[in-house]
């Protein structure tokens, strides 16, 4: 059924704001030939085209030629063009929200289309419609709301931080260790998950390269740019950058959490149509800074057990962090072994792009983590170190279901293990 | 010339460059008229100077190496099309000017007999690409993911190279003659010569002529603007 004559004009005004040069090149030269089909983990492993990147880009291309070419509008059934109807709109949602963004198929696609540019369009028009993501919705303005009331979250949060701070004066051997908040003229502002597990191995490898930071009084995460809501990303985002500025920090330090690396580094300056005064880095890139410097001293090869990398796509191939981790896992390892394949062609692990937070794809993700378990498999390693919240949580689950028998540890933790080990010898 | 070659071979010819040409640039205008993002969309590793970033533009469109990694038999095909895509365009320079350079080294015979064995091979090659692009349309998942406009680009040229190796292995013309009607046409006077107008290759020319000047028709309104289109994708790649 079309979708009211209302809405259709409401989506078709939106979808001419949302195109940009970019997006034409995408649309008017997908040649469809297919070469981009084994490039999509979700492809490979359920072989139904919903899942070929060029597949879902052509569900946006057909309205787009229905309502925006010349000859599409002549002859719509040269393209398939489509009137926007329920089921188009259905079978959308269906490819869009089940995308991780990898871009493993713009990488090997032979005009390099950015499949999931197309698909940000996707995601605008699926909101409009009333039909964007419950689950991200409620998570994105869950973090708005956060936003808004800061004070009543603040004293939670300062309490909670009262114990990770204990635990930090044991661990490090220092009383006077502290995990700073709202510092004004820190170096650095670190963005962290909810939870402990991001913040104490900061805070150790902080302590011990005697840093001056300020830990962010939000998470790095941000749903609202799973769910391709602009506005509310935007939002989001901004709670940190208005804090970075407040704050005058000369640095913002983003935790090991791929997508958050994006955001900062590549889409909200041009969502907010300004410059930051400050420079952004990721956590691994301060690492191996520090490391340099001889400002920490890693206990070398401490881990005899196998150990592989995962290259998040958002940090990998989508950020440009590739030598950092490894040089890092090389120094701690006695046996690093690489995936087959890797950088900037490793294999997605199945579960970003919010994928990880929506229970409906749940069997989704696990049976297209596939690919990820043989590689997994291929290396023999115990231990699988990634620097990315949702790639370490899928791979926890494909461990379980696939009974890998592996370990999982981000790269602070590794670090900030190696850092205390002459402590505890001693 | 009689009316219906007249309008083919000549009218028609005119329409298609001008439809062409006014074509691309409304295509191009219509690509710079409306602005770009400024969320660098690339991907990582990007290359470090400007001399490299045009190096590997020039790498990824002409030879789309990533693609061979994944697709070989597709690659494979896509390379063979679009080389001997250009080599054709190459040879019907020679319905402009006789290659000299050729002429003076390989004599008069031995050109024709170059034209014959490069020509044909190109044709035949073209056919055979052709084919595997059709054949592949009819296969899932790659039918469910053509639409018309595939099947009728595939429909024109291969038309196009059929009548052209009609011509290359059943005619009986020689390339003089083909050489004449392409000058006529430059200086608005269409016309076959005598040997030509009596000639059964008239009939595969016209045809030729016919086909070619729908695909030039339909080109910049197809997702053939990839032609051009690839140079700018790919170097976003590197942004
Ligand atoms: S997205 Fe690229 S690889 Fe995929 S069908 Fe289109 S042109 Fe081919
Ligand atoms: S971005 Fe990744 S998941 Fe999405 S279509 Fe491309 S390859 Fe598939």
């Amino acid at each position: 059924m079309t979708v009211d004559k209302q809405t259709e004009e409401k989506l078709i005004a939106l979808l001419k704001q949302k195109i940009n040069r970019q997006l034409l090149y995408y649309l008017d030269i997908c040649a469809r030939c297919a070469i981009c089909r084994d490039a999509c983990h979700q492809y490979v492993a359920t072989k139904d085209v919903h899942y070929l990147p060029a597949y879902r880009a052509e569900l946006i291309r057909r309205i787009y030629k229905k309502y925006f070419t010349r000859t599409g509008r002549i002859i719509p059934s040269l393209y398939e063009g489509k009137e926007i109807t329920d089921d188009l709109l259905d079978e959308l949602y269906k490819v869009t929200y089940a995308c991780t963004g990898c871009r493993r198929c713009m990488f090997y696609c032979p005009f390099s289309i950015d499949t999931t540019w197309v698909l940000s369009v996707a995601k605008t028009i699926l909101i409009a419609a009333g039909k964007g993501s419950p689950i991200l919705t409620e998570l994105a303005d869950a973090a708005i709301e956060k936003g808004k009331n800061i004070d009543l979250f603040k004293g939670i949060m300062l309490d909670i931080l009262k114990d990770t701070e204990r635990k930090l004066q044991e661990k490090v051997g220092d009383p006077k260790a502290t995990i700073p908040v709202e510092k004004e003229d820190s170096n650095l502002l670190y963005v962290a998950l909810s939870g402990e597990h991001t913040i104490l191995p900061a805070a150790i490898i902080f302590h011990q390269a005697k840093e001056n930071w300020t830990l962010s009084l939000f998470e790095a995460s941000n749903y609202g740019y799973f769910l391709g809501d602009t506005a509310k990303a935007k939002t989001i985002a901004q709670r940190i950058v208005d804090e970075a500025k407040r704050l005058k920090v000369k640095e913002v330090v983003v935790t090991e959490c791929g997508h958050a690396h994006r955001v900062f580094k590549f889409f909200y300056e041009s969502w907010a149509k300004e410059k930051y005064p400050f420079q952004v880095s990721s956590i691994l890139e301060i690492i191996h800074r520090y490391l340099k410097e001889g400002r920490i001293n890693l206990n070398s090869k401490y881990i005899k057990e196998p150990v592989t990398y995962h290259d998040p796509c958002q940090i990998g191939r989508n950020y440009g962090v590739f030598a950092e981790p490894r040089d890092i896992i090389s120094q701690v390892s006695a046996d690093f072994r690489e995936m087959n394949p890797q950088r900037e062609k490793n294999w997605c692990c199945g579960a970003g792009g919010g994928v990880v937070a929506q229970p409906d794809l749940d069997e989704f993700r696990i049976k297209t983590g596939e690919l990820k378990v043989k590689q997994i498999r291929q290396t023999g390693a115990k231990i699988v170190v990634s620097p990315c919240e949702n790639c370490r949580l899928q791979i926890e689950t494909l461990n379980e279901k696939y009974n890998l028998g592996i370990r999982i540890s981000s790269i602070m933790d590794l670090v900030a293990y190696s850092l205390l080990i002459p402590r505890e010898q001693s | 010339m009689d009316w219906f070659s007249f309008l083919v071979a000549g009218v028609m010819v005119y329409l298609a460059v001008f439809v062409f040409i006014t074509g691309m640039l409304y295509q191009i205008y219509r690509w710079l008229s409306v602005p770009k993002t400024n969320v660098r969309l690339g991907i990582f590793p990007k290359p470090k100077s400007k001399t490299a970033r045009l190096l590997k533009l020039a790498k990824d469109s002409f030879i789309f190496p990533q693609a061979f990694e994944i697709d070989r038999k597709m690659w494979f095909f896509a390379i063979l099309f679009h080389f001997a895509l250009l080599a054709v365009f190459i040879g019907h320079l020679r319905l402009i000017q006789e290659f000299s350079f050729l002429f003076n080294i390989l004599g008069n015979k031995g050109v024709e007999r170059f034209a014959f064995i490069s020509g044909g091979s190109m044709g035949i090659i073209l056919t055979v690409a052709l084919l595997y692009y059709f054949s592949r349309r009819f296969k899932s998942p790659y039918k469910d993911l053509s639409v018309p406009e595939d099947y009728l680009l595939l429909i024109l040229l291969m038309l196009v190279v059929t009548m052209g190796n009609h011509m290359r292995f059943f005619g009986d013309v020689r390339v003089a003659d083909y050489r004449e009607y392409v000058h006529s046409l430059f200086v608005f006077k269409p016309a076959f010569n005598l040997g030509l107008s009596v000639s059964l290759s008239k009939y595969s020319l016209v045809a030729h002529v016919f086909f070619a000047n729908l695909l030039f028709i339909y080109f910049p309104f197809s997702k053939l603007v990839h032609a051009i289109g690839t140079f700018a994708a790919n170097l976003i790649r590197s942004e």
